[in-house]
């Protein structure tokens, strides 16, 4: 009985225009609208001049002094950068002279004038710093004597410079954006689960009456259903790193193998995630469906998809929530991958997606099984 | 003695201040074609979905095959047919395979399920369709694959639930005979529908529910005896005069005469040789006349009597 409804998961669901094209095809044009956005911009970044800004410290930073040394006192900087007061940076500003001015302190904040290329790069530039420092410096606090290799790691990854890295994982500002792609298509596997959870419940679809009065048990019909669902997403999770990474070029580092487990684990998770959201009222299949694609979409945005500075603003106030933020949990599994050299924090957040996925499975058959409705 | 199949027994079952199944019964013996019928809204739906073990409720108890019903009695289950108001098929596998996945539920043996999906795709006549998905089907074949998707597992008891809504005369026809086929191999089988004419012809025994209740049971003939018409004779006959009408009115049984000039009606309630009483009433008046027809009252004459003619537009 399972691996009959297994089979015809897998099948039906092959079949579904929907699936073909929310997970399969629009991953594959928005991957190609980043590279045809980002890559222009990434060669505009790393041939042109070093863009001219201004740094303002408001108070001393030892590690960001250090990172900017870093990325503007080599060949190919990425910034010429000169230390001002705040009214001859303004000044500067305001002449054209500079692009940008940082103000470094507790925090760091950027005043441009303008929208340009530069302006983007010295924008992307703040925020990615903004996200790896709240994740070295969380490092730090658990293990205080790595204290310059963190500094060390922190200049490297955004520094071209020849020296090693920590990893040899991909340091571009704009590999996050696919990231959130590959968030993204997991979040969507929600749909899909949702669609399992209203396919097995009488009081939803017909079909699911039809199935909860067979004799099939409905824990085991619902496990068979949802492993055909986590083959197929886990297919499309594949086909869309592939597509990035052979095809769009995109450069994950050297362990693809592990980006194609996040990504795997994240697509599990986000069908578990969608059966849980399908089993817990009697609301129609559109209005679900209305509040699990906001849902994603609102959780692929706190992760970081629309607004680069979204997960390094949750991490700085509420940390917590990156580490149940489904969206996150997969962008930060592969961000891990290039960042540490070490598994740990991969290892830790494919565990948590793992457990979510166990926590919302379980939560939603108990939602579901051995129920007569009140009405239907 | 033939086994009780179904048993329920004082059913309620309430929708808020709504009582939809109001101290419910019934009992269906093995090898019965049972009708239930009933106005929208007398309960016809909710009883199946508790006999299914899909609806809660209030009180009252079913039995299946002399088993407490629970919606993990899948021992009772496997027996079970169950063929839905509207086509529930899979729009993303073919017919084989629609035919197929759902009888898988219930049979795991892989050869065997092949055997009777093969027999139930030649009992509904699809043979030619096997490969088509069910959006290039027309609403009879349609049904027809409803109907193999809730037989091909070949159980005991199948639950029809107006099977044959929207469907044309011919395949309407198919799907009467094949309930019928089924009947005869000793199949059990509930029926509800709204046409009488379907009723009348299939059902060893019928139900008629309102309000959530019984209102009466019997056969077509036990039902028919239950209104006040059981019989209407219709005399084609020119130039009756009062005093004959006079005498055809006080014959026994007879509570209503009309007469257009053309066609005297008689009706009767109950009672024998009310025909040959009125024609030897005509004869003793030298009253010569046409065709003479007698008929007994429709099913759906009785139901409507049972039932009462205001309209029902209350949803199931």
């Amino acid at each position: 009985m399972f691996l009959h409804n297994f089979l015809y998961e897998i099948k039906s669901s092959l079949r579904v225009r929907d699936v073909i094209f929310w997970l399969m095809l629009f991953p594959m044009i928005l991957g190609t609208f980043f590279k045809v956005a980002f890559g222009g911009l990434y060669d505009k970044q790393t041939n042109t001049d070093p863009i001219p800004t201004a740094i303002v410290e408001t108070q001393e930073n030892v590690v960001f002094r250090s990172v900017i040394d870093s990325v503007s006192g080599s060949d190919d900087a990425i910034l010429r950068a000169e230390y001002l007061s705040e009214d001859e940076a303004l000044k500067k500003l305001r002449d054209g002279d500079i692009k940008g001015v940082i103000y470094s302190g507790d925090k760091i904040t950027l005043t441009v004038a303008g929208e340009g290329v530069e302006q983007s790069v010295l924008k992307l530039f703040i925020e990615q710093y903004m996200t790896r420092e709240k994740i070295i410096t969380d490092a730090v606090k658990n293990d205080p004597t790595k204290v310059q290799a963190v500094i060390d790691a922190l200049s490297e990854e955004i520094t071209t410079s020849e020296e090693a890295p920590l990893t040899n994982g991909n340091t571009d500002i704009y590999i996050q954006y696919y990231y959130n792609l590959i968030a993204m298509v997991a979040m969507y596997g929600s749909l899909t689960g949702l669609h399992i959870a209203i396919g097995q419940q009488a009081n939803l679809s017909e079909v699911g009456a039809r199935r909860s009065c067979s004799s099939t048990p409905k824990s085991i019909g619902l496990l068979a259903s949802l492993a055909g669902t986590w083959v197929v997403q886990s297919i499309c999770m594949i086909i869309c790193v592939t597509f990035t990474a052979f095809v769009l070029k995109v450069d994950y580092g050297d362990r693809l193998p592990f980006v194609y487990i996040a990504a795997i684990c994240g697509g599990i998770m986000g069908v578990s995630f969608g059966f849980f959201v399908g089993s817990l009222s009697h609301m129609k299949e559109k209005a679900k469906t209305a509040v699990l694609m906001s849902v994603s979409m609102l959780l692929c945005f706190f992760s970081g998809l629309m607004a680069g500075n979204m997960k390094s603003f949750f991490a700085e106030k509420a940390p917590w929530f990156n580490d149940l933020n489904p969206a996150a949990l997969v962008t930060d599994s592969i961000s891990a991958l290039n960042l540490y050299s070490g598994y740990d924090v991969f290892t830790r957040k494919i565990v948590i997606m793992l457990a979510e996925s166990v926590i919302f499975y379980i939560l939603g058959l108990l939602i579901t099984r051995r129920r007569k409705y009140a009405s239907l | 003695m033939e086994n009780t199949v179904v048993k329920i027994d004082n059913l309620v079952k309430r929708y808020g201040e709504l009582v939809a199944l109001d101290h419910f019964s019934l009992e269906i013996k093995e090898g019965e074609v049972f009708g239930l019928l009933g106005p929208n809204g007398s309960g016809k739906t909710t009883t199946i979905n508790c006999l299914l073990s899909l609806l809660s409720f209030d009180k009252g108890s079913i039995e299946i095959f002399g088993k407490k019903m629970t919606p993990v009695s899948y021992d009772i289950k496997k027996d079970i047919g169950i063929i839905m108001q509207n086509v529930v098929v899979s729009e993303e596998l073919t017919v084989r395979e629609n035919i197929d996945y759902f009888c898988g539920l219930y049979i795991t043996d892989k050869k065997l399920r092949a055997q009777y999906v093969d027999e139930a795709i030649k009992f509904v006549g699809l043979e030619d369709f096997t490969k088509f998905y069910p959006k290039k089907l027309s609403g009879g074949l349609l049904r027809r694959l409803n109907i193999a998707c809730g037989i091909a597992h070949k159980p005991k008891l199948i639950i029809l639930d107006e099977p044959t809504v929207a469907v044309d005369p011919q395949s309407r026809n198919k799907i009467l005979e094949g309930i019928q086929e089924l009947n005869r191999s000793g199949v059990t089988i509930i029926y509800t529908s709204h046409y009488m004419e379907e009723v009348e012809q299939i059902c060893t025994r019928i139900a008629i529910m309102d309000k959530g209740r019984k209102v009466a049971e019997g056969n077509k003939d036990e039902l028919k005896r239950m209104i006040k018409n059981t019989e209407t004779i219709s005399i084609e006959v020119l130039g009756l005069g009062a005093d004959v009408l006079a005498e055809v009115r006080a014959l026994p049984h007879v509570y209503d005469v009309k007469y257009d000039e053309k066609v005297l009606v008689i009706s009767c309630s109950g009672g024998k040789h009310n025909l040959i009483r009125a024609l030897d009433t005509l004869q003793k008046h030298e009253v010569s006349f046409g065709r003479v027809y007698s008929e007994l009252p429709t099913l759906n004459e009785v139901f409507l009597e049972i039932t009462g003619k205001a309209l029902r537009d209350k949803e199931e």
